[in-house]
């Protein structure tokens, strides 16, 4: 397949969702693009001949590509010829022949150090100055540098440098049996951990036929959607915490560590991790029926209530309004994820528009569609998306209650072969590209979590915003550095 | 000590005869004009005091000039505006003397003359009482900074022309109203405006008058020279303009309200509310200007702005018949006319300190520059605290009494009074605001900040004749705070003749104690602040190393917290242009901030082919600008029909002998026919 | 103002710990049988190499221990979830349970040394956070403790943006390689005594994520710990009682002194 054939299926309507690439420079690097479609996805191969370290870049046609190609210059050493400014960003290194990660690849090495000397500023223009913001930031907050580019005030361009804490998990992922490497996906990005377990598993089960039972099927969708309302509640903190809302800050604080207790109330652990396992879930929620229900209906009730008392406090929608725009050219071109992307017209959400698991069983009110793309759309989103989660809650603890012997999981067979699998996290649609070798180990994973797709146009989300925008912007994406760099 | 004035003045002409004769040569004669010309400032300063004492000094100028009755008199306001200008001319004159001994500083001769000329016309200017000897002297006055201002080669002619064409107006206007006054009383000796009665002509004469003075000291709408002026004036003798030659300004300001006394009340209002306007403008310039000549440039007009203010607090007095008002404005007014001669005098002498030591006045360019320069940073740092009015310094006293003063309204009945004085109140409050942080930038980045990538290179600090002027003027700006009792009373002599000394002296409510001259309203002690305040500065540093046994110096030295950053290539702090960014967008109406920012796009790709050396770096362009409101909107639209009045008035003068006869032939048929009709 | 009226509507939410015992009764790291004996294929259990031989016994090393839960489900016998908040210990080699009598003397000492070292700050103690190459969960945890349910302000326990004004180091993450330099500009820019905390198993061994090539092993290889915090992530009660331990304000007995 060719470049042609990926533009032509984009104008056909298929969305730019991802590129990995595969094996390195001396066996010829394959490039995997994820390409979704309102109703599935799919993946189309480019393939580089044995020692061609260059092609030309995808992103002049597609701006999405932008960080993907700089990605994968990092992690190859291929450069996309054409490309904007392919600087680093996964793992800084000058251009040399010393050995790179080469995720998919024969051989690693097992030691690689990011090389701060690759680092570029951009700075020129009378009075301009970079700000260096990060990597270790005021307050607690993961290693990231944000080079704010300004001029005093005005924040012309930020700089984003995510590659502190650059874990390598993908090569790690190699030669994993799935049972092991549904553990190492709920470490990707911590915060979404049954999202990734969710979209790791989709892809097993892919390959391997297997049918999830119903019960595992909602429990499964039971702590998807209490993570989603975890991460909401903490988006809402960190606003309110940029517009020195004390109390607000405490309340949501509260409402979160609720919602935390009540998933390690079900499961033992408060971010649901071990709970998916490849072809169901491990064990049956710790907690009864009766009490999951009522807890999840005071929490509703408190947290409608103070969501409801935010969004009425002036001093802090003067704020949120107009802070952070992205318009809905701009966000359906990028094919933005989650809550950005919903903000901004992009209404795709993988539970409906590619439904797994429950949901498919489930119902949900019309949404309603909003295009303002600033920082206040994205907080409407989200509470919309809270509400929505409390509906399903409800549905799934109805329905739970017809099945509460059935088996928890189908046992999945050795696999071999490639799918991907997707769930959608609080942070937009995550993927995972799998293929097993023939001994059933996963010989390359290539997770894409939503939070490196909407970072990449976080710089372009400052038109007219001043310093003192800058949290709200950044909490208003809700985005988890961890799952950016891997 | 009629002689120390003859003395003064003699001084002075053997200065610009030197210049003239000696020119530049030697070495040793270049710093000859200036050294006399401080002698010349210390003879006048001592004919000042001796005034202000009541020594009668009058000399006779019957024997020179054929009109009249001319005497240069000494009575005690001009005793009191001679002690202020030439007290800060001393120092001055021996900085000038210091830069203009180093090499190639001075290239040709002729500002030596100029400089000679300010100073012995702002003698004349504030001792004349004859209206002719007056304009004569201002005019030179004119003259000379003309001279000044064209003297750099290779330097835009646009500030000289502005310069003296705004002189002109400034000429003209003083011209035109005294002559109407002179035309009422029936006398051009000055003195004799003072029994004049109350009409339509004296009150135009009044507004006139004012008018000539507010071009010279800097006011709304006529200030547009001052800042280009400034800056292009060379090294130090920006101080002898703006610390020492302005006063003639004030000292016109002053001298009208003692002969004219009651200004028609429009007058009044308009000055006070002119007054908060230039305040707020020249703050709002010298905050955002990335040169430090501009900045200190714009802080005059901000001055002239204040000083005005308080000034026009006494015209309102005076309208309306309250002494006390009259004496608490003028007061306020004289009191900030001090700090100022002294801290702008410091400031520009230190920035010619910097700008010879590194041959630039770009702020940018500039961080630092106190731990490199000890001499000249340390005197922009206390001229900038002192025009900031923080405690200890003279422009704290000075800007306790203007508020105070303007809390005065209170005591006026008329809406018509209470309300711009009001709104004055809250300008000026909101100037003395931004003063904070437009000399917060200069003390804590140009002064003691920290280096950045393009600074200057440095040759040396100014020479210990200049570090000695330095000395003298800091050391003048941190104790006339102290002895701020002492200056009331020296004041409240000076001003005897437009308030009886009895009034002002009320402002002193014990003899450490000041009050704005009403009782009972609030007090101040600058004398035991600056007593009480290094003493507890002393008791902590004390208590620190008492109770840190030792420990206090040893400490472990690490690299300034920077959120643990690699670091950013390039320019990576808070530059000066930076750090005023805010202020350029908060006064956005004032300044009208233009700025752009464009994206330098790449042209090729993929970064291995890029054959420009780090192609990355070429990224964004981003420029912001303001602009000067009054210039824009004022001038600019006067320019055009200006030219063509110009180039027509051009065709009339071309240079042929009989046209030139035609016209002093038409001319003199015109006077006649007039002098016919009005008979 | 109708959020002062909001903030008052469900009284005092603030647990009692560490005055009074309370515990969210996390199932995040698990701990052998006493007298375990050991059996072919219980070290297969472990997906990252925790559970091992000792003389015939089973031990575990909880630094190592991700809370997967596989040797609980497994063998419900040998292995059960550890309980209690005091997880953290001052030797990296206590962590491997069951503990041995000869390391107490040890560990005795080593507190000891700590109490000395932190006398100055034990009342009043400002924490710097920095992650390593954490997975984003660590972060919540620790943010957590200033929510009204532990609210550490009432223990006089602050976070600082700046680590000048630091006594104590909590870094999460198992050391990117891309943070050793900042790990040690921060370490270096905190003033003297400074107490290191490695909080969550990734920190403490580098957990799942090591071996890579992109991490060290835990970032007891880039700096000196004090206090090492299992778990993955530790649950706030379990940072919490960390960081009592680390400024020694934690008897033996568990309870705040």
């Amino acid at each position: 397949m060719s470049r042609e054939e990926i533009l032509g299926r984009m104008a056909a309507g298929a969305r730019f969702a991802a590129l990995a690439g595969d094996g390195d420079v001396t066996e010829g690097v394959r490039m995997h693009v994820v390409l979704a479609r309102p109703d599935g996805i799919d993946v189309v191969d480019l393939q580089l001949p044995p020692g061609v370290d260059r092609y030309p870049a995808l992103t002049p046609r597609i701006p999405a590509a932008f960080w993907y190609e700089r990605k994968l210059h990092d992690l190859f050493g291929v450069v996309a010829q054409g490309h904007p400014r392919l600087d680093p960003l996964v793992l800084p290194h000058p251009d040399g022949n010393e050995p790179l990660p080469s995720p998919g690849a024969a051989f690693h090495p097992t030691h690689v150090e990011p090389d701060e000397r690759a680092l570029r500023s951009h700075v020129m223009g009378t009075g301009l100055f970079s700000l260096p913001h990060g990597p270790v930031r005021s307050g607690v907050f993961e290693a990231v540098e944000y080079v704010v580019e300004t001029p005093g005030e005005d924040i012309p361009h930020v700089n984003v440098r995510p590659h502190f804490k650059h874990r390598g998990l993908e090569v790690r992922f190699e030669g994993m049996t799935p049972g092991r490497g549904v553990l190492l996906a709920e470490r990707v990005e911590g915060i979404a951990s049954v999202a990734h377990a969710l979209a790791f598993c989709h892809a097993v089960e892919e390959l391997a036929g297997a049918q999830v039972p119903l019960a595992a099927q909602l429990l499964r969708s039971l702590h998807a959607e209490l993570e989603r309302i975890a991460n909401h509640l903490d988006v809402a903190m960190k606003l309110a915490e940029a517009a020195g809302l004390a109390v607000a800050l405490a309340r949501f604080g509260w409402h979160k560590e609720r919602v935390l207790r009540l998933v390690s109330a079900l499961c033992g652990n408060r971010f649901g991790r071990g709970v998916v396992v490849p072809g169901g879930v491990r064990a049956l929620p710790l907690l009864g029926r009766d009490e999951l229900k009522a807890r999840v209906d005071t929490l509703r009730r408190d947290i409608s209530g103070d969501a409801a008392a935010l969004m009425q406090t002036a001093s802090f929608l003067d704020r949120l309004r107009g802070t952070g725009p992205l318009d809905e050219d701009f966000t359906l071109q990028h094919g933005l994820l989650g809550p950005v992307g919903r903000a901004g017209g992009h209404e795709d959400d993988a539970r409906w528009h590619r439904p797994y698991d429950a949901y498919p069983k489930l119902s949900r009110r019309p949404v309603t569609h909003r295009s303002d793309g600033d920082a206040m759309a994205r907080l409407r989103v989200r509470w919309d998306e809270v509400t929505e989660s409390f509906d399903l809650l409800a549905q799934i603890v109805e329905l739970f209650g017809d099945h509460p012997d059935e088996v928890l999981s189908t046992r999945v067979e050795p696999v071999t072969g490639r799918a991907v699998g997707w769930a959608e996290a609080p942070q937009g649609e995550v993927l995972y590209l799998l293929e097993a070798g023939t001994d059933g180990r996963l010989r390359r994973c290539a997770p894409r979590s939503a939070s490196f797709h909407n970072l990449a146009v976080f710089s372009s989300a400052f038109r007219g915003d001043i310093l003192t925008d800058f949290p709200f912007v950044e909490a208003s994406f809700g985005l988890s550095i961890a799952g950016v760099v891997m | 000590m009629t002689g120390a004035l003859i003395g003064g003045l003699s001084l002075f002409g053997l200065a610009l005869l030197g210049d003239l004769v000696l020119g530049v040569r030697h070495g040793w004669a270049r710093p000859l004009p200036y050294l006399l010309g401080a002698a010349a400032a210390v003879a006048l300063t001592v004919t000042g005091a001796a005034g202000l004492a009541g020594q009668p000094i009058r000399l006779n100028l019957d024997a020179f000039l054929g009109f009249g009755a001319a005497d240069l008199a000494v009575d005690r306001l001009s005793a009191l505006f001679l002690v202020i200008s030439f007290g800060v001319a001393v120092p001055v004159s021996l900085a000038c003397a210091a830069w203009a001994a180093r090499p190639d500083r001075v290239r040709a001769r002729g500002l030596g003359c100029a400089y000679a000329l300010t100073c012995a016309s702002v003698a004349i200017v504030i001792t004349a009482d004859h209206v002719f000897v007056f304009l004569f002297a201002w005019e030179t006055l004119t003259l000379a900074f003309y001279l000044i201002t064209a003297h750099r080669r290779g330097y835009t002619a646009t500030p000289a022309i502005v310069t003296i064409a705004l002189g002109k107006v400034s000429g003209a206007a003083l011209l035109v109203g005294l002559l109407l006054l002179a035309a009422q009383s029936g006398s051009f000796s000055l003195p004799s405006f003072a029994t004049l009665p109350h009409t339509g002509v004296r009150d135009t004469a009044y507004a006139l008058l004012v008018l000539g003075f507010a071009v010279k000291v800097g006011l709304l709408p006529v200030h547009v020279w001052m800042p280009r002026g400034y800056r292009a004036a060379p090294g130090p003798l920006r101080a002898v303009m703006a610390g020492v030659a302005v006063n003639v300004g004030f000292y016109g300001l002053w001298r009208t309200l003692a002969l004219l006394h009651q200004p028609p009340a429009w007058l009044a209002v308009v000055v006070l509310l002119l007054g908060g306007a230039t305040a707020l403008l020249g703050i709002a310039h010298a905050t955002v200007q990335t040169d430090l000549a501009e900045v200190v440039a714009y802080s005059s007009v901000e001055n002239a702005g204040l000083i005005t203010v308080g000034y026009a607090v006494a015209m309102i007095g005076a309208a309306t018949s309250i002494a006390p008002l009259v004496a608490i404005g003028l007061l306020a007014a004289t009191l900030q006319t001090i700090a100022h001669a002294l801290a702008k005098s410091l400031l520009f002498t230190a920035t010619a300190g910097i700008e010879d030591a590194t041959g630039t006045t770009e702020l940018d360019h500039l961080r630092g520059i106190g731990h490199r320069l000890r001499c000249s940073g340390t005197g922009l740092a206390i001229g900038a605290l002192t025009l900031a009015g923080l405690p200890l310094t003279a422009g704290f006293v000075s800007e306790w009494f203007l508020l105070e003063a303007l809390m005065q309204q209170f005591r006026l009945g008329a809406l018509g009074y209470t309300l711009p004085l009001a709104v004055t109140g809250a300008l000026v409050a909101l100037t003395a605001g931004f003063a904070a942080v437009a000399f917060v930038r200069i003390v804590g980045l140009t002064v003691l900040g920290p280096r950045g990538p393009h600074d200057a290179e440095l040759t040396r600090d100014t020479g210990p004749l200049g570090k000695f002027g330095i000395g003298l003027l800091g050391a003048g700006c941190l104790a006339v705070a102290a002895v701020a009792p002492l200056q009331v009373r020296i004041i409240a002599a000076g001003l005897d003749s437009v308030v009886p000394g009895g009034v002002t002296s009320s402002a002193l409510k014990a003899p450490w104690v000041v009050q704005p001259v009403f009782a009972d309203f609030s007090s101040l002690s600058p004398s035991w602040l600056a007593v009480v305040l290094p003493a507890l500065l002393a008791g902590a540093g004390l208590l620190c190393l008492l109770f840190a046994r030792g420990r206090m110096f040893a400490v472990r030295r690490v690299p300034a917290w920077r959120s643990a950053t690699g670091g950013v290539a390039g320019e990576n702090q808070y530059t000066p242009f930076a750090f005023t960014n805010p202020t350029r967008k908060v006064l956005a109406n004032v300044l009208l901030t233009r700025a752009e920012l464009r994206t330098v796009e790449r042209r090729s790709g993929g970064r291995d082919d890029d054959p420009r050396a780090d192609a990355g770096g070429a990224h964004l362009g981003y420029t912001s600008d303001v602009v000067e409101a009054v210039e824009r909107f004022l001038y600019r639209p006067m320019r055009r029909p200006l030219r063509i009045a110009v180039r027509t008035a051009k065709r009339l003068q071309n240079g042929r002998l009989d046209a030139y006869v035609g016209y002093l032939l038409i001319a003199f048929v015109a006077v006649l026919a007039l002098v016919l009709v009005l008979t | 103002m109708p959020w002062i009226f909001r903030g008052l509507r469900n009284g005092v939410l603030t647990t009692g710990y560490p005055r009074r015992p309370d515990t969210d009764d996390v199932r995040s790291i698990a701990r052998p049988a006493e007298r375990a004996t050991w059996e072919p294929g219980l070290d297969e259990l472990c997906p990252t190499g925790a559970i091992r031989e000792e003389h015939g016994r089973v031990r575990l090393d909880q630094g190592r221990c991700i809370g997967c839960g596989a040797c609980v489900t497994a063998r419900p016998g040998t292995f059960s979830w550890q309980e209690g908040n005091d997880v953290a210990q001052l030797s990296r080699a206590a962590l491997v349970v069951p503990e041995l009598a000869e390391t107490d003397a040890d560990l005795r000492q080593l507190r000891r040394a700590l109490s000395r070292r932190t006398k100055a700050l034990r009342r009043s103690v400002h924490i710097r956070h920095v992650d390593a190459g954490s997975d984003g969960a660590e972060e919540w945890e620790i943010l957590a403790l200033t929510n009204p349910v532990y609210d550490v302000h009432r223990l006089g326990i602050f976070f600082t943006a700046s680590p000048r004004h630091a006594d104590l180091l909590l870094v999460t993450g198992a050391g990117s390689h891309g943070m050793a330099a900042p790990l040690a500009r921060t370490l270096e820019a905190m003033p003297r005594p400074v107490v290191v905390i490695a909080a969550g198993t990734d920190a403490v061994s580098g957990g799942l994520v090591s071996p890579s090539y992109a991490t060290a092993d835990g970032i007891g290889d880039l700096l000196p710990v004090d206090v090492w915090v299992p778990g993955s992530p530790p649950s706030p009660f379990r940072l919490l009682s960390a960081i009592l331990l680390a400024t020694g304000r934690l008897t033996a007995a568990g309870r705040e002194r």
